[in-house]
């Protein structure tokens, strides 16, 4: 597992009490593992801090982070951007 | 509405909060205020701090002054309730002038929308003496109309303003991410003692994905011309009194069951309350026909109505379920309920009252496991 699968993996796991004790499984919806509209604002900004990035108004949307790959796409490409 | 006075078990100070919270309406209320207020064990410091934590404090002011209770008031502290009630009168007067200015925009542009809560109220409910305090203006418009509405705010002036908030990051994910309003708006001003005028326009009667709700579009349908004090021939529209009523309560009910508001230190306060108390007392022959019961029942909304009014009645000793006809609805396990996150609610075990009174509302603690909500 790279580092940053592992950072985010950990972000999840400190907001999602059904994420901590199974892998994560990236097609399933977050809301499954326990994300409601409380913690899905704490998800997002410990993403904001683990990775330093910033989710722009387009990207606050609930598809964004329907399920863990979509979120770690969303991640991913901020980092990207970023970058260049 | 019939009450009780109330019990004075929770001190002299918290009394005459609730006397005042729900609207003096005799002469042995205005001597059982006018009693407490020279009762010799009054601790002022902690009336003062109740009546602003409860958004009070003007219509304290405005009790004393007009029982003319000059000299058996502490002298500092008279001159500064003085101070206080003036600087609210002229908030408010700033604050009709900005709610006539954006509802000609919303107007000129053919956006449906009303006025609500405080400005709505200053005028009909607290006959325009100033006592009825407001942190800002207060706008309902249709999900559709979010963006034209934004850009209307945009030409006059205003931004999304966040800096309000302890995290303001954390504030403005959670208004995108929960958009039953848009992201509180704010302009700089340059009036003596007042920098910002803040609006917060809502487009939801209560919040997003909330099992209670009423469509805001049929809630602004047929809208009421309501006269702005001191601006001849300048109306605003607000809710018809029944929508109003709804609006109202189930605001009270968002802020007051959901954990979140708890969490932030701006839940429920005298005032919600006192709002409902007087709307009723002003519309009772409205609301107690049956339009008001199938609108609630069409919605299903009837059990969080019922929530807020039992607490009420608990509170203040008003019969507003008897009085709506509400009596066999609710129940105890929803009334004992506060929401933490949606598909859980927690039991909760304090009255409303002491709740109310409550300086530490952010350690209250559910007392039983929670158990998947409806």
């Amino acid at each position: 597992m790279d580092d940053i699968t592992t950072q985010f993996e950990e972000c999840l796991r400190r907001h999602l009490r059904s994420a901590k004790p199974n892998p994560i499984n990236y097609d399933v919806e977050l809301v499954q593992l326990g994300l409601d509209s409380m913690t899905a604002v704490a998800v997002l900004m410990d993403m904001e801090k683990t990775f330093g990035i910033r989710f722009p108004d387009d990207m606050l949307v609930e598809g964004t982070f329907r399920t863990a790959g979509r979120l770690k796409e969303a991640v991913q490409l901020l980092r990207e951007r970023q970058a260049s | 509405m019939t009450r009780s006075l109330p019990d004075q078990s929770l001190g002299p100070e918290w009394t005459i909060l609730e006397l005042l919270a729900r609207g003096i309406i005799d002469d042995s209320e205005v001597q059982m205020v006018r009693d407490l207020l020279t009762t010799d064990t009054l601790k002022w410091g902690e009336l003062l701090e109740q009546a602003l934590r409860h958004k009070m404090f003007p219509m304290l002011a405005h009790q004393i002054m007009s029982a003319s209770l000059r000299f058996d008031v502490p002298t500092n502290i008279y001159m500064h309730l003085e101070s206080a009630l003036e600087w609210n009168r002229w908030q408010i007067e700033v604050f009709r002038r900005e709610t006539v200015r954006v509802a000609q925009a919303l107007a000129d542009r053919g956006i449906p929308f009303v006025v609500t809560k405080g400005m709505a109220f200053e005028s009909t409910l607290y006959d325009s003496l100033g006592t009825r305090y407001m942190n800002d203006i207060d706008f309902m418009i249709t999900p559709r109309d979010r963006d034209k509405v934004m850009t209307v705010m945009q030409e006059l002036g205003f931004r999304p303003f966040f800096d309000w908030a302890k995290d303001a990051r954390r504030e403005e994910i959670s208004s995108r991410l929960n958009p039953d309003h848009l992201p509180k708006l704010a302009r700089e001003i340059d009036q003596p003692g007042i920098r910002l005028i803040d609006i917060d326009i809502a487009n939801s009667l209560t919040w997003t994905k909330s099992p209670f709700d009423v469509p805001v579009e049929e809630a602004l349908e047929n809208p009421v011309e309501q006269p702005i004090p001191g601006m001849s021939g300048v109306n605003i529209p607000c809710f018809r009194p029944i929508y109003q009523f709804l609006f109202t309560v189930l605001h009270l009910f968002r802020e007051a069951w959901l954990q979140k508001f708890v969490e932030s230190g701006t839940d429920v306060g005298l005032m919600k309350f006192g709002d409902v108390i007087r709307l009723i007392d002003r519309n009772q022959n409205k609301l107690t026909d049956s339009e008001l019961l199938r609108i609630m029942q069409t919605h299903g909304v009837t059990d969080a109505v019922a929530w807020v009014l039992r607490h009420m009645d608990e509170t203040f000793h008003t019969h507003a379920v008897e009085l709506l006809a509400l009596e066999k609805h609710g129940n105890e396990k929803l009334l004992r309920s506060q929401m933490r996150s949606p598909g859980y609610v927690n039991a909760w075990s304090e009255s409303m009252r002491g709740r109310l009174q409550s300086k530490s509302r952010g350690s209250v603690r559910p007392v039983a496991p929670a158990h998947r909500g409806s």
